[in-house]
């Protein structure tokens, strides 16, 4: 039987190198790690089986699965603000990613690249007031939140029932809060431990 | 992408390659909008609230009574009195009451605890500006006279807060120009009361803990007192000063002491590490004794006692502290070893009588205690619960005689674990001489269990079921100088608003079913009537603008209901604050 070898195929092997590059500039990739695919729990494997049928609009159900556009993580900025992009593909009612990971409290500045064939708008949590983004087709916006203590924060469109089709998001706020406000008691256990 | 998932077997990598793709190619398109508050009016047509807060002192607010067209602190007073000598609205025509103005907020996208979200406030009147907040960390600054809205403020609450029951906030504190509040997630923040825009803000509970607040600041001297909330989350409760001018923080003091400190005997191991005894009601303050009187909470696990033998200092007490240093004066202890959720934490009344600084505190557990306010000696417990069957307690020496508790197949016991009265307030009437009390007439069946802390988790040792039949409210007129009920008035559900009275001689009082009544204080007769269209668990109030008088409730059902009135969970929500005036 006759196999192909990557070193036999330098073309490919390049084409594989630069694949990797660009895979690599993308928080999903890291799904691929060995590392990350031992650590994926039986049942969350059978509902991403699901996925052909519910992450696509109009096939098992109505709208599609969200927060399903994917994780990525802020990038701090030198000037302490962070940044994230967002992306609205066609045909989808999705964020890409949907998820946003802050690394702790703080500013969080995101732009958004509407390619759908929809108007959309970006509602956002932000402490003092709620911002939006007005999102017309084939254009970008861009907003900058303060989220201040960790936890889960939504977003989603406000348009029509695009946030029911699949148009909700997570910001996720890691850290801790300040040492002052903690219990004065030893390190306790945790769920898990 | 259909080659992909012929090559590979995982669907996990099927999706996960799927995204890839989709991120690797992003097309660029020219960013031409900005992000926005998300205001209800165009910046032009916002307005800043007329400077009224910054003449309120804390000396200010020890003379509120002197100022009864405004509603200066939680209840009103310092006394917690929850009286109005205001008495344009009288028992002669209240019947004329009609509706003047409202206020609604709604709910829009997703809320941390959304089946339980309440409106709970209190609000606070300054010179025709009123200052309310909601769930979700929303603050309001309207126009006492109109409803028309100056501006908001909402701190952003992520959805995983730590919430014991439901998504409320029961209202804020003004002074020296903020309006200073504690969020769901527990920041304490100081608002500028004109604009609505932060001054400071300061982390005062770990949410990681299974901390979080709810209730209202007291403004005392220069400082803002704020307690925490967490009692079924296993934590260490406490009370925190912040300076009003700058939020630095003065002094916290723990309501559970550690190993070697006063009171810590009543513990063994290390039950104390997450012992409850939290502090999630607004204290009341005496100014000449210098002393502020707060109620504690559950200790921890609610229901396992086994968990934690002794009397378990300070959980379920009254205490009286300086506000200096936060350094306790004396301490009752309503329900030693509490395991029944029959938190401490209800309002002390200060009044006055036959010559002595009395306090009334009407417990959970069914009892009304009157001490001496100055050392804390009882002075009379007295029977206010209808249905009270988990204990006795002597009514001169306070001896309790423990006769039923939870167990592991569980027992039937009275008061459920909201216990007799729930946290909305009773009001004393300086014309009547009488306290008037909501009362609720339930009961539960309690279950213990055996369970490992784990912090940020519920830390119950157990479970009580509150009785969905059977369950009737009741608005009670009990003299305080004898602890006997003068008059009764029952309603159809447990009753878990505030009373508010009035020298116009009434007493005013929110149903469950959301039915908003006024009662003659003499006779407890049903005077007027007007449904809201959502229950009431809140704590109404009046005032006056331009000589006229109002009167305030908010209409939003929530909170732990599962609790007070499991019968109700499925009644419509609100979440309108209703203001109401003689034509």
């Amino acid at each position: 039987m006759h196999r192909s070898s990557p070193s036999r195929h330098p073309t490919l092997l390049a084409g594989l190198a630069l694949s990797m590059i660009a895979l690599a500039s993308c928080d999903y990739v890291r799904l691929l790690r060995p590392s990350v695919l031992k650590q994926l729990n039986p049942r969350v494997v059978r509902l991403v089986d699901e996925l052909p049928a519910v992450d696509q609009q109009n096939e098992a159900i109505v709208g599609r699965l969200f927060p399903h556009g994917g994780l990525a993580h802020a990038e701090v900025g030198k000037d302490g603000v962070m940044r994230s992009r967002i992306h609205v593909p066609p045909n989808q009612f999705l964020w890409e990613p949907s998820v946003i990971v802050m690394p702790h409290g703080g500013d969080l500045e995101l732009e958004f690249q509407n390619e759908d064939h929809n108007f959309h708008m970006a509602f956002l949590p932000s402490t003092g007031a709620r911002q939006v983004v007005e999102l017309p087709m084939h254009h970008g916006g861009r907003a900058r939140i303060h989220l201040d203590q960790p936890g889960l924060y939504w977003f989603g469109c406000p348009v029509a029932n695009h946030a029911g089709r699949g148009m909700l998001g997570l910001v996720m706020v890691k850290g801790d809060v300040p040492a002052d406000a903690k219990l004065d008691r030893p390190k306790q256990r945790r769920p898990g431990h | 992408m259909k080659s992909m998932k012929l090559l590979m077997p995982n669907g996990a990598l099927v999706a996960a390659l799927c995204t890839v793709t989709a991120c690797a190619h992003q097309p660029q398109s020219p960013v031409t909008e900005q992000g926005r508050a998300f205001t209800a009016r165009d910046a032009a047509e916002t307005h800043a609230a007329p400077d009224v807060a910054s003449g309120v002192t804390a000396d200010r607010i020890a003379r509120a009574r002197g100022e009864p067209q405004n509603w200066l602190t939680y209840y009103g007073t310092y006394d917690g009195q929850r009286y109005s000598t205001l008495d344009q609205v009288s028992a002669g025509n209240v019947k004329s009451l009609k509706l003047a103005w409202q206020f609604q907020a709604g709910v829009i996208g997703l809320i941390a605890s959304p089946a339980t979200f309440a409106f709970e406030a209190t609000p606070i009147v300054v010179d025709g500006v009123m200052y309310v907040s909601g769930w979700d960390g929303y603050v309001w600054a309207l126009d006492a006279a109109t409803g028309k809205m100056f501006w908001r403020y909402r701190h952003a609450i992520p959805l995983d807060v730590p919430l014991c029951c439901g998504n409320v906030n029961r209202g804020v504190a003004v002074a020296s120009g903020k309006v200073i509040y504690a969020t769901q997630n527990g920041h304490v923040v100081a608002l500028d009361a004109r604009s609505g825009t932060p001054v400071w803000d300061q982390v005062f509970v770990d949410v990681r803990a299974g901390e979080s607040a709810t209730m209202a600041p007291l403004v005392v001297k220069n400082m803002v007192l704020v307690g925490s909330s967490g009692g079924e989350y296993g934590v260490r409760g406490h009370i925190d000063a912040f300076d009003i001018a700058t939020g630095r923080r003065v002094w916290r003091r723990y309501n559970v002491p550690k190993p070697g400190e006063q009171g810590s005997e009543t513990w063994t191991g290390n039950a104390w590490q997450w012992a409850g005894g939290t502090a999630w009601i607004t204290g009341s303050y005496d100014p000449e004794l210098n002393l502020v009187y707060w109620g504690t909470g559950n200790p921890g696990p609610d229901f396992d006692g086994d968990a934690r033998p002794g009397a378990n200092l300070y959980t379920n007490s009254i205490i009286a502290f300086n506000p200096d240093d936060g350094a306790l004066k004396w301490y009752y202890q309503t329900t030693p070893h509490d395991v029944w959720d029959y938190d401490g934490v209800n309002e002390n009344i200060l009044f006055d009588q036959g010559g002595r600084k009395l306090l009334a505190h009407f417990d959970r557990n069914g009892y009304l205690f009157v001490l001496d306010r100055a050392n804390g000696q009882l002075v009379r417990a007295s029977k206010f619960g209808n249905r009270v069957t988990w204990g006795d307690i002597d009514p001169t020496s306070g001896k309790v005689t423990v006769r039923l508790t939870p167990s592991a197949q569980g027992t039937e016991i009275c008061p459920g674990p909201a216990g007799a009265k729930e946290w909305p307030h009773a009001s004393y009437n300086q014309q009547t001489g009488l306290l008037y009390t909501p009362v609720m007439d339930l009961c539960g069946t309690f279950t213990t269990s055996r369970q490992d802390f784990r912090e940020g988790m519920p830390y119950w040792g157990g479970g009580a079921a509150a009785s969905k039949e059977g369950n009737r409210g009741y608005v009670k007129a009990i003299d305080p100088a004898t602890g006997r009920e003068a008059w009764s008035h029952e309603f159809p559900h447990p009753v878990v608003a505030s009373t508010l009275s009035t020298a116009g001689g009434l007493v005013f009082i929110g149903e469950s079913t959301g039915e908003f009544d006024a009662l003659d204080a003499k006779s407890g007769e049903l005077l007027w009537s007007m449904q809201t269209g959502s229950g009431i668990h809140s704590s109404p109030i009046t005032y006056s603008v331009n000589g006229k008088q109002y009167v305030s409730v908010a209409s939003g059902w929530g909170g732990w209901m599962k609790g007070f009135a499991p019968e109700l969970y499925g009644e419509t929500r609100g979440s309108a604050l209703m203001v109401f005036a003689l034509p």
